[in-house]
């Protein structure tokens, strides 16, 4: 790894970068709210939530990964890729938060990132898409289907790392581990644990092989492929609208 | 000039449905082929009681033995021209095969061919796959839109669920592989196609550590409803209203008890209660999302006659599919 990419990594993957990821549980305070009776004492809690965070690993990985990674090799479809992902996200909470992070990113972007670019003919073609978008994304309007750009997360995400000079295969990494954060960061707001054992847990080789695993998975598929893996994923995450008080936005 | 004969194609497990229009109005069954495993039965169609006198074609796509054995594959072609109706059934749930390895998969590929203003209404039983089975199904639907606007598309009303096997056999959710797409293009007349909708489900005892049991968090059945077009416009809404007025996760229940304000409540108010007791006994858990014109109901419950009594509830009680179809509709649901 150069040290230009090491630092694109880095500054991609620290928590200070203004995405606004931790406002978003991922479904993870709606899971604990439906199985409060379920869970009785803190040690089943954090039984159901060692589960929860590999499935829902599992289920961004197979659901998003392909998108982050085909804008990643073929910057050029962003827009098709952005309208293909809309319509695979049947749950108004995921889209919510998925075009939350989506335009952040395009925000930081413009404004911190595109004077950045790795200066490889790859990088420069998907620093230039990144543009376009963001210009075609402040003068989108909905068409006679209510259809219109919305600027989801993964495909963006892909496109940016592919401008700033990423590997693929660290691409696909950054995405998954940056899901687990926002999860485990989640999980210490919501008392599952404390800051500690989160971060031992983000530290542990049982998530790293599980992210890697995800990865290998998805090694090779096509955007049209993605799936849902984990259906009462879509049940927690829709039914987010329905907590009485919530602390988070997903 | 078509030919009045019917030519069945040559492949094993394929089908052609074509409802076409006999100027002006007058719905005509073309073609109902099928090869085996596939069989396809349609008794006489039915008219409509309301204004519209709107006749509505029904067909049974049926499999030899109930369901598909390792390897079967079916690839049912469908095309309704115009202002045509259709409803397609299943007679009782399809079931999957054992497969005796996981490279020999089922396969099941549905393709609707929809005209403006036509309507398909897809109420089938669940797919119930078996212990080791593997299995994918796909159901494309090509919206062909008139002009560049939204306005006398067709409609869809399709329902995609999936069991979790024999519970008397102790399988639950014991296959190998199930997935499932769903997904609504729309045509437009330059040629180019556009990705509405897609709903796509894989479950694969492989992806993860634990076991897809696991996965399904105490759920016997999980499910999809589409609902798209004109004439499903008013039960979408309905779908969503419903969810929003569903009680709240860690709420009070001010609800409960005799206040003065309940004799007050219209008969709507009391059915919705009613509705949601029942939905809570039955341990429904569902959510309604509108989104690109569409409106999509994902659904799951611990037991499979729950989940069916309240699909059949909602349908029932907003009425417009029993309206628009006939109640031949809803017998998958009974």
């Amino acid at each position: 790894m150069t040290t230009a990419s090491l630092h694109a990594l880095l500054i991609l993957s620290d928590s200070a970068l203004p995405l606004g990821s931790f406002a978003f549980s991922s479904g993870l305070e709606s899971f604990l709210a439906h199985n409060k009776q379920r869970h009785t004492n803190s040690h089943a809690r954090l039984t159901a939530f060692d589960a929860f965070v590999e499935q829902s690993i599992s289920n961004i990985a197979s659901t998003a990964l392909p998108y982050v990674l085909t804008a990643y090799d073929d910057p050029t479809q962003l827009e098709d890729l952005d309208n293909d992902f809309d319509a695979s996200t049947p749950c108004t909470v995921a889209r919510r938060a998925s075009v939350s992070q989506g335009r952040a990113l395009l925000g930081i972007w413009e404004r911190a990132l595109s004077t950045s670019a790795a200066s490889t003919a790859p990088s420069q073609n998907a620093a230039k898409e990144c543009t376009a978008f963001a210009l075609a994304y402040k003068s989108a309007k909905p068409d006679a289907f209510g259809l219109q750009l919305n600027g989801h997360f993964p495909p963006l995400f892909g496109a940016a790392c592919s401008a700033l000079g990423l590997s693929a295969e660290d691409t696909a990494y950054l995405f998954l581990l940056n899901h687990a954060k926002a999860l485990l960061s989640a999980a210490v707001r919501a008392s599952v644990m404390g800051p500690y054992q989160s971060q031992a847990m983000l530290a542990s080789s049982k998530l790293q092989a599980c992210i890697r695993a995800c990865i290998e998975r998805e090694r090779g598929a096509r955007a049209d492929d993605a799936a849902v893996t984990v259906p009462a994923m879509d049940l927690w995450m829709g039914r987010h609208e329905l907590l009485y008080s919530r602390i988070f936005n997903s | 000039m078509s030919n009045p004969f019917l030519t069945p194609p040559a492949k094993p497990g394929h089908g052609i449905i074509h409802l076409a229009l006999l100027p002006p109005s007058t719905p005509r069954l073309r073609t109902a082929s099928y090869q085996y495993p596939l069989k396809l039965v349609s008794p006489s169609p039915t008219r409509l009681e309301d204004e519209t006198r709107c006749l509505v074609h029904t067909i049974y796509i049926l499999t030899y033995g109930g369901g598909l054995v390792a390897g079967d594959s079916i690839d049912l072609t469908v095309t309704l021209e115009h202002t045509t109706r259709l409803i397609l059934l299943t007679q009782g749930s399809t079931k999957l095969f054992k497969s005796p390895s996981r490279e020999l998969v089922s396969k099941q590929r549905i393709t609707v061919n929809l005209a403006p203003e036509s309507a398909l209404c897809y109420l089938s039983d669940p797919v119930q796959p078996f212990e080791h089975s593997c299995f994918e199904q796909s159901q494309i639907y090509n919206v062909t839109v008139p002009s560049f606007s939204a306005e006398h598309t067709a409609s869809l009303c399709v329902l995609d669920w999936v069991s979790s096997g024999r519970p008397a056999n102790g399988e639950n959710w014991s296959f190998r592989h199930y997935g499932s797409r769903n997904e609504i293009y729309l045509c437009f007349p330059d040629g180019k196609h556009r990705l509405l909708l897609r709903d796509n489900i894989m479950l694969d005892d492989q992806h993860l550590e634990g076991s897809i049991t696991d996965r399904m968090h105490g759920l016997a059945v999980f499910g999809t409803l589409v609902l798209y077009g004109p004439l499903c416009k008013a039960l979408g809404q309905f779908f969503v209203d419903e969810f929003k007025a569903l009680p709240r996760l860690g709420g009070r229940k001010w609800d409960s008890g005799s206040e003065s304000g309940d004799e007050e409540a219209d008969a709507a108010m009391i059915k919705r209660f009613a509705r949601h007791r029942q939905g809570t006994i039955d341990g429904v858990l569902w959510s309604a999302v509108p989104l690109r014109g569409c409106v999509v109901v994902k659904f799951g419950a611990p037991t499979l006659e729950g989940a069916r009594r309240w699909v059949r509830d909602m349908l029932l009680h907003e009425g417009s599919v029993v309206k628009n179809f006939g109640e031949r509709a809803l017998l998958c649901l009974r």
